[in-house]
C-alpha cells in the first residue's frame, strides 16, 4: 500500500485531554493522568515509543485530601549542601504554588525512565477553569474523574438545612474551620 | 558486537518469486579452483561428473569456469540484484559441492541477517489501522469542553442521604402516633 507512510500520521497523532480537578484526590489523579501521559491507553502502546498525549489539568487549586493529610502530608527536599534539608507541609506547598501538588505526584507516578521529562512537559497544569484559547481549542476529549464531587454545605438551600436533623446548636463563636498556622513572613514573602 | 551494529532487517521476498512463477535469481556462477593443488580435488572432479548435468537442467545460469594456479578453489555465485556470494570448497568432495551449488541456486540473493520480525504482510489491517478517533463517540466532534458533567463519577446513596431519610421516616411514624 502506498500510502501507508501516510497513514500512520494518523496512528501515532498526539490528542489532547482535560481533566477536572476539583475535589479529586491528587494521587489517585496523577495514577489516571500518567497513563494517558505515557500513552497506556492506546492499542498501539510501547514503552519505547513516545506516543503520549497532552493532559491539561484544570482548577488545581481545588484538588482534595483526605483526613488531614494536608497538614500531615510532607514534601522533603535537600539543597545538596549541609543543612539544606527541608520539610514543608502540603498545604503549605498548596500555597506557594497551586499546581505544585499535582506536579508532583504525576511526575512521582511516572516510571523515572529518559522520557519522563518530556512526559511531563505535555502537562498542563492551571489553578482555574481559566484556560488560554489556544490550549483548549485542541482538546478533542475529556479525562473522567476520579472520585465523587461532594455536595459542599453553601451548595444546600436553607429549606434543606432547616429540615436537617440536630442534636444540638453549636454555640456562636465556635470555630468549625481548622486552626490554620500563623503565616510567617517567609511565606507572606512567596505569596505577595 | 552489540545489538545495534548487527545488521538487521525485515523479512521480504524478491518481487513475489515463486507466487505463479518462478524466476532463478542466480545469473552467474564461477568455479575457481587450481588444476595442480590437492586441495581443489572435489572441485575438478564435479567439474567432471555433475557440471554437465547442472548446465543441462539449469539454462538460466550462466557458467564459468576460471582455473587458478596455486590458488584456493572457490565457487562465486552472482545474483539479479547485483550481490555476490563466495564459499570457499577448499578441500571439499564433490558432493558436498554439489549441495552448496544447490544452496546458492536456491538462494534469493538478498543478504542473511537478523530478521526483526518473522512475518510480513503487504496488506497489515483489512480493517483500516487504528487512530486516535477509532471507535470514538461522534458526538465528542461536537462537544464543548471542559464538560462538567458527562466525567463526574456518579454520585450513589451517601450516608447523609440515608440518616435523613430515617429521620424523615421517624417523623412521619411520631405524627402518625398523634393522630
Amino acid at each position: 500500500m502506498a500510502n501507508n507512510r501516510v497513514l500512520q500520521w494518523a496512528t501515532f497523532a498526539r490528542t489532547w485531554w482535560i481533566f477536572d480537578a476539583n475535589h479529586q484526590c491528587h494521587i489517585k489523579s496523577a495514577k489516571r493522568i500518567a497513563l494517558y501521559l505515557q500513552g497506556k491507553h492506546k492499542p498501539i502502546y510501547h514503552p519505547l515509543s513516545d506516543i503520549g498525549d497532552h493532559v491539561v489539568v484544570i482548577n488545581t487549586a481545588g484538588i482534595s485530601m483526605r483526613n488531614d493529610f494536608w497538614r500531615k502530608w510532607k514534601y522533603n527536599h535537600h539543597t545538596g549542601y549541609a543543612g539544606g534539608h527541608s520539610v514543608t507541609s502540603a498545604w503549605r506547598l498548596h500555597e506557594l504554588d497551586q499546581t505544585k501538588v499535582v506536579e508532583k505526584s504525576v511526575y512521582a507516578t511516572l516510571p523515572g525512565n529518559l522520557l519522563r521529562r518530556r512526559m511531563m512537559r505535555r502537562l498542563h497544569l492551571f489553578t482555574d477553569d481559566n484556560v488560554p484559547d489556544d490550549i483548549l481549542q485542541n482538546v478533542t476529549d475529556q479525562i473522567r474523574q476520579v472520585t465523587v464531587v461532594p455536595r459542599l454545605i453553601q451548595e444546600y438551600t436553607q429549606e434543606e438545612l432547616d429540615a436537617m436533623p440536630k442534636l444540638f446548636d453549636w454555640p456562636d463563636d465556635y470555630e468549625i474551620e481548622f486552626k490554620r498556622r500563623k503565616e510567617d513572613d517567609e511565606i507572606k514573602k512567596y505569596l505577595k | 558486537m552489540s545489538g545495534g551494529s548487527i545488521p538487521s532487517n525485515f523479512l521480504k521476498n524478491v518481487l513475489n518469486n515463486g507466487i505463479g512463477r518462478y524466476v532463478c535469481q542466480m545469473k552467474r556462477v564461477t568455479f575457481k579452483f587450481c588444476k595442480q593443488r590437492n586441495d581443489s580435488q572435489g572441485t575438478r572432479d564435479f567439474i567432471e561428473n555433475h557440471l554437465l548435468d547442472f548446465t543441462n537442467a539449469h539454462p538460466g545460469v550462466v557458467v564459468y569456469i576460471q582455473p587458478r594456479n596455486n590458488r584456493p578453489s572457490k565457487i562465486v555465485a552472482e545474483y539479479l540484484n547485483g550481490r555476490s556470494e563466495g564459499i570457499a570448497t577448499t578441500k571439499m568432495p564433490q558432493e558436498e559441492i554439489c549441495q552448496w551449488l544447490e544452496h546458492l541456486r536456491t538462494r534469493s540473493g538478498a543478504e542473511i541477517v537478523r530478521l526483526r520480525k518473522n512475518h510480513h504482510t503487504d496488506n497489515p489491517s483489512t480493517q483500516g489501522v487504528w487512530h486516535p478517533f477509532t471507535n470514538k463517540d461522534t458526538s465528542l466532534n461536537l462537544a464543548k469542553f471542559p464538560d462538567n458533567d458527562s466525567y463526574k463519577v456518579p454520585s450513589t446513596v451517601s450516608t447523609t442521604d440515608r440518616l435523613l431519610e430515617m429521620g424523615r421516616k421517624l417523623r412521619q411514624e411520631k405524627l402518625s402516633e398523634k393522630s
